[in-house]
């Protein structure tokens, strides 16, 4: 199926949020939709899914024009969208989900549960995976989530499956395995639409590409002809300085800021490290190796056991995030939607909360002292924000974390923990956020960053601590003399844990 | 409020010239894109002002004498003795994405104890104590059960509710409870009916207390850490829990801050209706609590609302009880009505929600 989009415009209010964008997405054909946060991206893959009309422009299957009423029209006319969170329902199993709405029934009354789990099983051995439709969602990977959802899109035989970002919850492995079954599927004349952050991944498994630019198309071509740094030129529209980092200098201390001892807990054990004032230690490994609940513990939201020392005395297992806070410890929390941000709160609200809970003494809160407590972190941060009586949602995805971060900043903590800070933040921001780490360091700051990308990793860290199956597996460092080198071989090496099935085989 | 509409303008407003002198700016304040965000705001955040107005406006129309301040007075004496001040805590509770269906019964009781109290005491102050007392006790609980009990606050409030109805009518072995101390009755009964003058007017003490507890509240809501977190909690527990609120604490607290505007509303109750019916005291107060904060705009899943909003709420829903009286509508429609302004509130609140996003 030949799918072009033709002049499309896009207007929200006075916004215009797209501008004569054109698409064309030939059969069998894997194009990279590329643009930072807010280019567009989203707005005209909704658009092509029927979620909602175009302000101009036409949208032509096989060169005849067509209207795209509505989800459900999109996806009988074999368009089908999934989206960045997954939409399964986690009580219902495979099969179950893969014909929701769409169920196959006796008489419309009873269900065909049989006939259901055959064509799913069907569709899974098209993919070449094993996945039993017979099980309960919650018991399935994310990877093998995202699997029946392309499983799903395909059940309906869709020709055209749109990916918004489908790679952030899977591990190096199951994107190779993901990719394998997107080619497998290309080569039966499946066409993608794959909207991703990650340089490496659009290289490999893309042919064309689209760039948008605060709603305008800037560039389209083969992937062959480009590279990495132009990309990113063509996205942000200016020339960014990599070399910042290259050279970026320690600015760790002899003073020990957070002390770390035989630490463990749920899905991890026998954590021991120190942290110094100006240090920045990366965390690194792979989903399933503890990261996330390392972050949680170290923050008293998780339980653990062991020892965890701050400036050298000592913060009790059983404390709880507040006594944590009081100590100077703060958290930018991963999942940024679900954890961190307040919708329904103003701008002014969710940069108070961190102060209000750390710092204040009083009964009532001045509506002065939070405007300015506001106004210094927008300049520090230069958050892009209009009204800070606004809702935070009406804020970009990058705003909304600096928002966080300056929530953060405001309670005067010594030790900050970022967990995953530039999740879904587009490559500017991304940018402006290490920097801004990078001087909080500087200015003797006690920095964790939990990250699982070495591009980041390496622009700030000093060293990495990588886990493997809950456990400290390597230690890398920036600077060579200290130990093995902080690269991007040795930490996926020690993340997949190869240096401990060598020893097994030796 | 205004100065916010205009910054969100943008430049291809034709306000956002500035420097043509003062009859300009003044102008520039009515024109047609600065009236559409007026108009707007009202249409959405603001929504129960419009409300308010409108059915003051009917009011007047289906009653000549809704102006008189008797009638105005006696609203506001209907609604501190009822709902009103329940309705502060409600919003509370709602705003912290929960819900409290014990409040009538706890009323029930409460008013209940007040009189046997004041039987025993001779008292009015150790029975509004005893009140207050009750009130805290059944709050609390319902705080507990939800907090550290992980029940859904639907169904731990349901349980008080049926709890403490029952224990009233086990008390009160059906019968009313009443007065017994002549003195004692003309006493205790000034509190809802006595009066202050002020400027000529005769101000009864439920609308002074009603107006009063209502900014106390107003301010709690938007000025203290404890409004602030109960709003956080409502609109995402999570990210309160990491940002450092204690969420266990502030459910508690809403529900024990409800039952202790209950307990303060029983002994008002109390005092207005001198015979506490076991069976009959305090229905459907929930009912009319949680349609004043409906009315009021408070968002039902949590995060959003005011203090304002509730307090309009609660007196719009006493002159639709007005207008229904003056056009001899039977008071057992009552429950419908409110269950209606129920439904129709959420119902626009969903519309707004849905044109927003």
């Amino acid at each position: 199926m030949l799918v072009e989009m033709k002049g499309i415009c896009m207007d929200f209010g006075p916004v215009r949020a797209l501008d004569h964008v054109d698409l064309t997405v030939r059969s069998g054909e894997i194009v990279g939709l590329l643009g930072e946060n807010g280019a567009g991206k989203s707005t005209l893959m909704n658009i092509l899914a029927g979620t909602f009309p175009p302000t101009a422009g036409a949208i032509y299957l096989d060169g005849k024009p067509m209207r795209v009423e509505s989800a459900t029209h999109a996806a009988r006319l074999g368009i089908r969208f999934i989206h960045q969170e997954l939409s399964l329902c986690n009580d219902l199993n495979v099969f179950e989900n893969m014909y929701l709405a769409g169920e196959v029934s006796h008489l419309g009354v009873l269900l065909h549960k049989k006939e259901m789990a055959r064509r799913a099983a069907q569709v899974f051995a098209r993919m070449r995976v094993s996945i039993d439709p017979w099980t309960p969602v919650s018991a399935l990977q994310p990877a093998q989530k995202q699997l029946v959802e392309i499983a799903r899109a395909l059940l309906f035989e869709s020709q055209l499956i749109i990916m918004d970002e489908p790679t952030t919850a899977l591990s190096t492995h199951e994107i190779e395995n993901l990719f394998v079954i997107m080619r497998e599927l290309k080569a039966q004349g499946v066409s993608f639409i794959y909207i991703s952050h990650k340089m490496p991944e659009l290289f490999e498994i893309c042919e064309t590409y689209y760039v948008l630019r605060d709603g305008a198309p800037v560039a389209h071509g083969r992937f062959a002809d480009i590279n990495d740094a132009s990309v990113t030129e063509m996205m942000i529209g200016r020339q960014l300085a990599h070399d910042d980092f290259a050279h970026k200098p320690s600015y760790a201390t002899a003073d020990v800021a957070l002390s770390v001892r035989g630490l463990s807990g749920h899905g991890f054990s026998d954590i021991s490290f120190d942290l110094h004032r100006g240090e920045i230690i990366a965390i690194n490994g792979l989903q399933g190796s503890g990261r996330d609940m390392l972050a949680d513990a170290l923050y008293g939201a998780i339980p653990r056991t062991g020892d965890l020392l701050v400036f050298g005395k000592h913060v009790r297992n059983s404390a709880g995030i507040i006594r944590h806070l009081r100590v100077g410890i703060a958290m930018v929390p991963r999942a940024r939607k679900e954890r961190g941000i307040h919708n329904d709160l103003s701008i002014y609200d969710n940069t108070s909360m961190g102060y209000l809970n750390t710092r204040f003494r009083g009964l009532l809160i001045r509506r002065r002292a939070e405007a300015a407590r506001y106004a210094r972190q927008r300049q520090a941060l230069s958050i892009k924000a209009g009204t800070p009586k606004n809702p935070i949602t009406s804020l970009s995805g990058g705003n909304q974390q600096k928002v966080i971060l300056a929530r953060w900043l405001e309670t005067d903590a010594q030790i900050l923990l970022f967990d995953n800070p530039t999740q879904g933040i587009d490559v500017g921001t991304k940018f402006e956020i290490y920097h801004l780490i990078l001087r909080l360091a500087q200015s003797g700051k006690a920095v964790l960053v939990f990250s699982s990308e070495f591009p980041e990793i390496y622009k700030i860290a000093d060293s990495c601590i990588v886990l493997y199956l809950g456990r400290i597996n390597a230690i890398l460092h920036r600077d060579p003399a200290q130990g093995e080198e902080l690269t991007e071989k040795n930490m996926m090496y020690y993340a997949t844990g190869a240096n401990l099935e060598g020893m097994k085989h030796a | 409020m205004p100065n916010d509409d205009a910054k969100q303008q943008g430049p291809d407003s034709p306000t956002a010239t500035p420097g043509q002198g003062p009859g300009h700016a003044l102008a520039a304040l009515f024109t047609w894109q600065r009236m559409r965000g007026y108009a707007k705001k009202l249409l959405t955040e603001y929504s129960y002002w419009l409300s308010f107005v409108l059915l003051l406006l009917i009011a007047w129309y289906t009653n000549p004498y809704f102006f008189r301040w008797n009638n105005i007075s006696s609203i506001f004496v209907q609604s501190a003795t009822t709902t009103g001040i329940i309705a502060l805590g409600m919003t509370m509770v709602i705003c912290a994405g929960m819900i409290d269906i014990s409040v009538g019964a706890q009323v029930a009781i409460i008013s209940g104890f007040c009189l046997v109290a004041l039987n025993l005491t001779h008292s009015i102050w150790v029975a509004l104590a005893v009140g207050l007392g009750v009130g805290l006790l059944i709050g609390t609980v319902n705080g507990l059960l939800v907090a550290k009990g992980h029940m859904p606050a639907m169904i731990a409030t349901l349980a008080l509710q049926s709890i403490c109805r029952s224990l009233i009518n086990h008390f009160g072995q059906g019968g009313p409870f009443t007065v017994a101390d002549k003195a004692d009755f003309d006493l205790f009964r000034l509190v809802a009916a006595g009066t202050i003058k002020i400027g000529g007017l005769k101000v009864p003490y439920p609308l002074i207390l009603f107006i009063l507890i209502s900014a106390l509240f107003a301010v709690i809501m938007q000025h203290t850490k404890l409004g602030k977190h109960v709003y956080a909690v409502g609109s995402n527990e999570v990210s309160a829990r990491l940002a450092g609120v204690n969420v266990g604490f502030i459910k508690i607290a809403v529900f024990s801050i409800t039952g202790l505007l209950c307990g303060f509303t029983g002994w008002l109750y109390a005092s207005r209706v001198m015979a506490v019916a076991a069976a009959s005291a305090g229905s459907q107060f929930e009912m009319d609590a949680i349609a004043a904060v409906a009315i009021g705009g408070t968002a039902m899943s949590g995060g959003r609302g005011k203090i304002i909003g509730t307090f309009l709420g609660v007196l719009m829903f006493k002159i639709i009880n007005n207008i229904l009286v003056a056009a001899n509508v039977p008071t057992f429609l009552n429950g419908a009505v409110s269950g209606a302004i129920i439904v129709v509130a959420v119902l626009l609140q969903n519309l707004q929600g849905s044109k927003k996003g």
